[in-house]
């Protein structure tokens, strides 16, 4: 801890953490674009877990849905995670001891296995259709849609503690 | 009764809601939760039918139903957006009313209204069968309506710094 406390630091003093963090523009800038990706991000995850749930674009097959989207999900998501970390160079130490970041950080860890055991899940199942999704995939999107709004909730917590 | 757009502000802002959002000490946070959820719904959606539009997303799929179902979504997510957004002006109108940024993000809003309605309305005056690549037209029209969006939420991310 005092490792990862240190390192904190240590990005905080860095040329170009103190850069942004006394920038007149340059820290809005980047908090922009990271709204900007999370947008992407969250936008489009949210419409393939209402897709699963059967609520949208029911013609189209997931497949369609889920391949065409997640491009935009993982360009947004390179945006997001390269700003974020612009951002966390900057307020190294505050954020780290920041507890709704803390909480951040876990629910994008949990966001990605949800992801990874959605994506298990569907390879071994040969449901492509316009019936009901799998109840296994439905449950995926469901948490999917809650961890993802608690990652934007979250993320806007940040500043008020 | 004052009816000009500073007499419904200060209203606004004298108002039960206003005076109650005002006291309460996570009520403005809360609501801007909302407000960038509904974000978020909008960009998605919004990302989806102009990407159909330029024939980049789900281009196997008929224009007409990426649009029917992806509609329904925009307009979800705008309605959150104007409901929250209405709140957050509560908080305090008159410092919005003053602020450059947020009535330059109400004209942009207006410009993205009229541009996104127009893109439709050249999409459904190019009829059913969706033509692959789609007629430049249409692509412009897409191109424009998202730049303004984006403009919208810049504008929006510029309220609070100015």
């Amino acid at each position: 801890v005092t490792v990862l406390a240190q390192l904190c630091a240590s990005l905080y003093d860095s040329r170009i953490g103190t850069g942004i963090r006394e920038s007149d523009n340059l820290y809005s800038i980047i908090e922009t674009v990271h709204v900007l990706a999370i947008t992407l991000v969250v936008g489009t995850i949210s419409l393939v877990d209402l897709r699963l749930l059967g609520l949208v674009l029911k013609q189209a097959p997931v497949s369609e849905v889920l391949g065409s989207l997640v491009r935009v999900t993982w360009a947004g998501f390179a945006l997001m995670l390269a700003t974020g970390l612009l951002l966390f160079w900057a307020q190294a130490t505050q954020l780290s001891r920041n507890p709704m970041f803390q909480l951040k950080l876990l629910l994008l860890a949990l966001a990605g296995l949800n992801a990874l055991f959605f994506h298990r899940c569907m390879r071994r199942t040969v449901w492509d259709g316009t019936t009901r999704a799998p109840r296994a995939a439905q449950i995926s999107a469901l948490i999917s849609l809650a961890v993802w709004s608690a990652v934007v909730a979250l993320g806007r917590a940040i500043a008020y503690f | 009764v004052d009816v000009s757009l500073l007499g419904i502000f200060r209203w606004l802002g004298s108002s039960w809601l206003g005076t109650a959002i005002r006291h309460s000490q996570w009520a403005f946070a809360g609501i801007e939760m909302f407000h960038l959820l509904g974000l978020a719904l909008l960009g998605g959606s919004l990302v989806t039918i102009g990407g159909r539009m330029l024939g980049l997303v789900m281009p196997a799929q008929p224009m007409s139903a990426v649009a029917r179902g992806t509609l329904s979504v925009a307009i979800l997510a705008l309605a959150i957006l104007v409901l929250s957004g209405v709140l957050l002006l509560a908080d305090d109108p008159l410092r919005y009313y003053a602020n450059v940024a947020f009535r330059t993000k109400m004209l942009l809003l207006g410009t993205a209204l009229v541009t996104s309605l127009g893109a439709l309305r050249l999409l459904s005056a190019t009829g059913p069968p969706s033509p692959r690549p789609p007629p430049i037209a249409v692509r412009s029209a897409a191109v424009l309506a998202l730049l303004s969006w984006l403009a919208v939420g810049i504008a929006g991310r510029m309220i609070g710094v100015l």
